[in-house]
């Protein structure tokens, strides 16, 4: 199931929850597993694991006094409930996880203001009863990027199940673009998106809202199709294994390339770069690239995007040259700036 | 088969919060089944020391006591373990829901889940639930450095670290020795700030340029921690967002809509091509000769000879 927190089995984490549960269990005789199951955001099945763990829990073995805990398979019924299930203090983590989260999530522009209050009352509530284990929070901190009011007109659209009209930008070809798009969800990955269906490709996009241009928000409903949703953990733009390989390769400066280039094989150079391979589905796209990187990198294949580059920097360096270059006719030329051309 | 390792921490933490006086390890052992059957004394110790480490990640505060015959004792005092009274409304706990889902990082997603758990315990209302998508959004924060959780604990426990960083433009890797002081996630990358012991200056680093293993180091921070520490404005400076001067260009029309989104003035040329002042930082020669023959900067003479230097790289190919 798409947005299920991340949850790794582990003795830590399943020994905080059975101490949260004997305290939730004891004000609630008779629970049941399901609704038990959903309060604790766990399995069923990860839950009656713990239930088979905790009757072998207790003060003392030898004595007998292990907690007497079982389940009929429906209800869950603690038999000897004593005084050792008090609700625990947050540990420096806990609260940091939950601390620093919060206030990130009220930074986002977009967010519905009942729900940003609702998030600073909560944050406040939980930093006084988290004390001390407070304090190490503000040493992280997290700020997601959105634009605001692109942001308030997709969360309307998707809670009126309206459709929407944007102009979008698209560096690959460096030109803006109409379509209708119905709204799946905002995804906000350091920068935010929306998933949608786009009504103009027939297919699943992914758009940057700081890429948003124009948004409006149209009176026809929005229908997507049903669609499974795709797992976040992974990067939200995925090469396909038949997308064209291309090869770069760079100097030291130019090293960067491989941070931001989803690549499959970054090999070292002699002289300090590196020759990466990546996949893309559309070469023409990285043409700003080759531009970009200047001399500390180049194209080495596919040659086409190469020479396209070529030629681009060349055409662009016409408007420069000679005495009737566009740049003479508006402002005249800096001497020593064309004595080296 | 042996004792699985939640069921003898679990018993720990119930023998130390259940007792009313300091319990020796002797005792413990005896209680606890799993000490029972770890063989040797060595292995029990050892056993027993990572627990209690463990337990206290956990949040429980464990207290060591010596009594009179100088034997010591260990327990968690019911008041000093105790969450303080706290009530929240549904509102309020679905918000904190909708956080705690935010971490992609396993030992946080983890706590986050736990801290929920502890207050679900405590009494916070189940009317909303939580782990169902609320609204629209849903954010999510990335960790894909494996640097980032021994840093975090190391400014957690405020202590010094050592590890390998590779500069933005450098080949190799050098050992830089750094008083870590927080991380922060922008763009969807991690900085850590520090203090960087060889320069004797503040350093942001960027985690993913950390190569190797986080190495923590012993003592004290020698130097005094600043109220604020300002990632953002650093790594800002990097990015070029820092301009104090501004820049004249000639765009062709229709193209380039970032930098139109940048302009403080556009005038239309009429000729095919806009004139536009946008704002000159770091890093805009670079961002220029992206837009190919598409932009023409005029002024100042020096972003002019940068961006022409560019070209002419490409152009020789």
């Amino acid at each position: 199931m798409a947005g299920k927190p991340v949850r790794p089995v582990n003795a830590i984490d399943q020994t905080r929850r059975m101490l949260s549960l004997v305290t939730y269990l004891k004000e609630r005789p008779g629970a049941r597993i399901e609704d038990v199951a959903r309060a604790f955001g766990i399995t069923e099945d990860e839950l009656v694991s713990d239930l088979d763990v905790l009757p072998m829990c207790g003060t003392s073995f030898r004595g007998g006094d292990l907690l007497d805990i079982d389940t009929d398979g429906d209800r869950i019924w603690w038999h000897n409930p004593d005084d050792v299930a008090e609700p625990l203090r947050l540990a420096a983590d806990e609260a940091t996880a939950l601390l620093v989260a919060a206030r990130a999530v009220s930074t986002l522009p977009g967010l519905r203001e009942s729900d940003r209050q609702a998030l600073l009352r909560a944050n406040a509530k939980v930093e006084a009863a988290a004390g001390e284990a407070a304090g190490a929070s503000a040493r992280l901190s997290v700020t997601f990027e959105s634009e605001g009011g692109v942001f308030a007109d997709v969360d309307r659209a998707i809670s009126e199940r309206r459709r929407l009209w944007i102009r979008y930008y698209s560096p690959a070809r460096d030109e803006l673009s109409e379509r209708e798009i119905d709204p799946i969800r905002l995804v906000s990955v350091g920068h935010t998106y929306v998933e949608a269906w786009c009504r103009r490709s027939e297919a699943r996009r992914t758009f940057r809202l700081d890429r948003v241009a124009e948004i409006k928000i149209l009176d026809e409903p929005s229908a997507p199709p049903e669609i499974e949703l795709r797992d976040l953990s992974e990067a939200l733009v995925q090469p396909a294994a038949e997308d064209p390989e291309v090869v770069v390769e760079v100097g030291p400066g130019g090293r960067w390339v491989a941070e931001y280039y989803p690549h499959d094989s970054a090999d070292e150079l002699p002289d300090g770069g590196l020759r990466i391979t990546l996949r893309t589905p559309d070469p023409t796209s990285l043409r700003r690239l080759a531009l970009r990187l200047g001399r500390d990198g180049r194209i080495v294949s596919p040659s086409d995007l190469a020479d396209s580059a070529r030629r681009a920097a060349r055409e662009a360096l016409a408007a420069y040259d000679g005495p009737q270059g566009v740049v003479d006719a508006v402002h005249g030329v800096d001497e020593r700036q064309e004595q080296g051309l | 088969m042996a004792i699985a390792k939640a069921e003898r921490l679990m018993n720990l933490a119930l023998c130390l919060l259940g007792t009313r006086r300091p319990l020796s390890k002797r005792e413990l052992r005896e209680s606890i089944e799993a000490y029972l059957e770890a063989g040797s004394d060595d292995s029990f110790n050892r056993m027993f020391e990572r627990d209690k480490d463990d337990l206290r990640e956990l949040g429980l505060v464990i207290e060591t006591v010596e009594n009179l015959d100088g034997e010591v004792g260990y327990l968690a005092r019911r008041d000093s373990n105790r969450l303080p009274p706290i009530t929240l409304d549904a509102e309020e706990a679905a918000a904190l829901g909708l956080a705690a889902k935010v971490w992609q990082q396993a030992r946080l997603a983890g706590a986050a889940s736990g801290a929920l758990q502890k207050l679900r315990a405590a009494g916070m209302p189940e009317d909303l639930d939580p782990y169902e998508p609320h609204g629209a959004l849903e954010p999510r924060i990335p960790v894909h450095e494996a640097s980032f959780e021994p840093l975090m604990l190391a400014c957690r426990d405020r202590r010094p670290v050592v590890f390998e960083y590779r500069k933005a433009t450098a080949s190799r890797p050098e050992t830089r020795s750094v008083e870590p002081w927080a991380l922060e996630c922008w763009r969807g990358h991690w900085y850590l700030a520090g203090w960087d012991r060889d320069r004797g200056a503040e350093r942001v680093f960027r985690l993913s340029r950390i190569t190797g293993k986080v190495r923590s180091r012993n003592g004290l921070f020698t130097a005094d921690i600043p109220d604020v520490v300002t990632v953002r404005e650093t790594v800002a400076s990097w990015a070029g967002e820092t301009a104090d001067r501004s820049a004249l260009i000639r765009l062709r029309t229709g193209s380039g809509y970032p930098l139109r989104a940048k302009a403080a003035a556009v005038r239309e040329l009429g000729d095919g091509w806009d004139e536009l002042e946008i704002p000159y930082g770091h890093g805009l020669d670079a961002w220029l000769v992206e837009f190919g023959p598409d932009v023409v900067v005029l002024e100042p003479a020096e972003l002019r000879a940068d961006v022409v230097d560019r070209l002419r790289a490409v152009a020789k190919g």
